[in-house]
């Protein structure tokens, strides 16, 4: 069973939460702030952290950083009401495999988990589209290097996500296995925290986080 | 960019420029607040350094450039007064040695400036009097020292006397000038700490008053409408209608709050597919998740395309037996898709009736007619796509 640890200063969310994930995971502690939710994730070290991206003293970026410098195993899905395309880019630049939005349906978010705990990379539609975006223009100068630019591949794993399809109809779509659709969308979380074009690093700057 | 050798001597320095109050740019205020003396001593200071080629400008000017940006200063040190008499004599012997090295251009125009600036200084000077003040008027706690005042008034006579006692000076300013300046003087000595505290505490009002207004505003908004719906909601049964309303409400308090202004010139093809998609989920209590990459502005041919896409929407809500409906919009070099697919039931298009208009009108001639295509697929049980593109419109990029 996936060792869960939940972070968010709403607990009536947190609370909506451990109940419907209650028996598909074994949920080894929440946190309310960050400095509650740093020093229970180093005692506790769970396999994920289900992390909100707004939170007094620093947010779930603070959180990631902290962690990421003392339990690089451990990973984190960021799930957000927020619909800010910084604050999505920033969590995902400091680390975390994933965004999926707090509207999101029990077993969906249930499989995300499992995906992050897996080691791949979760897109909701509104994160491929944030990336598309964020990616396109492709007139930008600096696009010699690899990071810095999607495979034709990508973008259309990303745009039939983005059209709210889940892994494994984008896979049937393109004629692709569900490994190689979650290998693409690796990369793309991959050139996601990697990538120097100007746009993400404007993004981030602007959140402090560069 | 700035130099890197420049942003480590900013770091070493760590000399803040004040944000209030302050003069000029700050600089005087923000090297009082690191000193810790009053900054009237300060201005002072570079007002009497003016006099020596020039170098207070100067001094202003590269403190300026090496100072970080406006802010409440970090803290306020406050010196002991054997202190600041060490930093009087220190500057007074500088200013000595200076003069004694031939250094200073004009030796009387600069012990003038000095003795009429730090006079100036010491009468405006309010902070709370020092150990030799008290020494003298036992009984003052705050206000102008009166030792403080009577050596300002001293040296203000002494510099304004030898600055008009000398006729080389005199003589070539018009003696009219002079009493319009002495005047301007007076009044300002006078009467300028009294203007400048009305204007502090009129600004503090005001920003005490605007607080207050937005959160009258704040208070306002959701009252009309996040506890209305709350209230709706515990008065309704029906789950469908509850997330419905739940659902309405974020929508308007997520624009609300983290709402992108509108453009100046007309709308965009984003905002109105947006609007169109929250009309159909508050009539039809279903849930569409919007996704929009690029943009476009509106006009009558991408509103043919939002008209399309909205009748697209209501087919899938009301048909596919889904509550969930996502629509994608693309836009990119001119050229604008949609795509709103769902997972429902699906249908055969050739089982549909002649009859039923939706399709055919609103959908595939509205977008012919503006030049564009509609593809629509569909099987029983996988759900159904309609892929609208129109070519032609204006991009708009952020």
């Amino acid at each position: 069973m996936i060792r869960l640890y939940l972070v968010d200063d709403h607990r009536l969310f947190l609370a909506g939460v451990r109940s419907e994930l209650e028996d598909r995971a074994e949920i080894v502690g929440t946190a309310t702030d960050v400095d509650d939710a740093i020093e229970g994730i180093r005692e506790t070290a769970p396999h994920v952290v289900l992390i909100d991206v707004h939170m007094p003293g620093g947010g779930g970026v603070a959180v990631i950083r902290a962690i990421a410098e003392t339990n690089p195993d451990v990973r984190f899905l960021a799930l957000s009401v927020s619909d800010e395309a910084e604050d999505v880019i920033a969590m995902i630049r400091s680390g975390a495999r994933g965004y999926v939005t707090k509207t999101i349906a029990a077993d969906e978010l249930a499989e995300a988990i499992e995906r992050v705990h897996a080691g791949d990379a979760v897109f909701s539609p509104r994160l491929a589209g944030f990336v598309l975006d964020a990616f396109s223009g492709g007139q930008a100068i600096e696009l010699d290097h690899d990071l810095d630019q999607l495979t034709a591949r990508e973008r259309e794993v990303l745009r039939l996500i983005a059209r709210g399809f889940a892994y494994k109809q984008v896979a049937s779509r393109l004629n692709l296995s569900v490994k190689t659709v979650e290998s693409h969308v690796s990369a793309v979380l991959r050139k996601l925290q990697l990538s120097n074009r100007h746009e993400l690093a404007r993004w981030a700057s602007d959140r402090r986080i560069v | 960019m700035e130099p890197t050798g420049r942003n480590e001597l900013v770091d070493r320095l760590s000399l803040w420029r004040r944000s209030e109050p302050r003069l000029l740019a700050g600089v005087a205020g923000g090297i009082a607040d690191r000193v810790g003396v009053p900054a009237v001593y300060v201005r002072a200071a570079f007002v009497t350094l003016t006099t020596v080629w020039g170098i207070g400008i100067l001094l202003y000017l590269l403190i300026w450039w090496l100072t970080l940006d406006h802010q409440a200063s970090p803290f306020v040190r406050e010196l002991e007064t054997g202190q600041r008499v060490g930093l009087a004599v220190t500057f007074v012997a500088l200013l000595w040695l200076m003069v004694a090295s031939g250094f200073v251009p004009d030796p009387f125009a600069t012990f003038v400036t000095a003795a009429i600036s730090f006079g100036i200084a010491s009468v405006l000077d309010r902070s709370e009097s020092g150990g030799i003040a008290r020494l003298i008027m036992p009984g003052e706690t705050q206000g102008v020292s009166v030792f403080r005042f009577i050596a300002g008034v001293v040296l203000l006579m002494v510099g304004l006397g030898l600055f008009f006692g000398t006729n080389r000076v005199t003589s070539s300013l018009g003696s009219t000038f002079i009493a319009v300046a002495l005047t301007a003087i007076g009044l300002m000595v006078a009467f300028g700490p009294w203007f400048v505290r009305m204007r502090d505490d009129l600004g503090k009002e005001r920003l005490a008053r605007a607080r207050q207004e937005e959160r009258a505003e704040m208070a306002a908004h959701l009252h009309d409408s996040v506890l209305q719906t709350l209230a709706l909601i515990q008065r309704t049964d029906d789950p469908r209608r509850m997330s419905s309303l739940a659902r309405t409400q974020e929508r308007e308090l997520r624009t609300w709050l983290f709402g992108k202004a509108p453009l100046e010139e007309g709308e965009l093809l984003s905002t109105a597919l947006a609007a169109a998609a929250a009309r159909v989920e508050d009539e039809r209590a279903a849930a569409i998740d919007l996704v929009t990459v690029g943009d476009a502005r509106l006009d009558s041919r991408s509103s043919a395309l939002v008209a399309a896409a909205t009748e697209a929407m209501v087919n899938a809500v009301t048909h596919s037996g889904s509550d969930r409906v996502s629509v994608y919009l693309e836009v990119d070099e001119g050229r604008a898709e949609v795509w709103i697919t769902d997972q429902g039931n699906g249908f055969d298009r050739a089982r549909v009736g002649r009859d039923r208009k939706g399709l055919a009108e609103s959908i595939e001639r509205r977008i012919a007619r503006q030049g564009g295509t509609a593809a629509i697929s569909s099987r029983p049980g996988e759900g159904t796509e309609v892929h609208l593109v129109l070519p032609g419109v204006e991009s708009v990029t952020k």
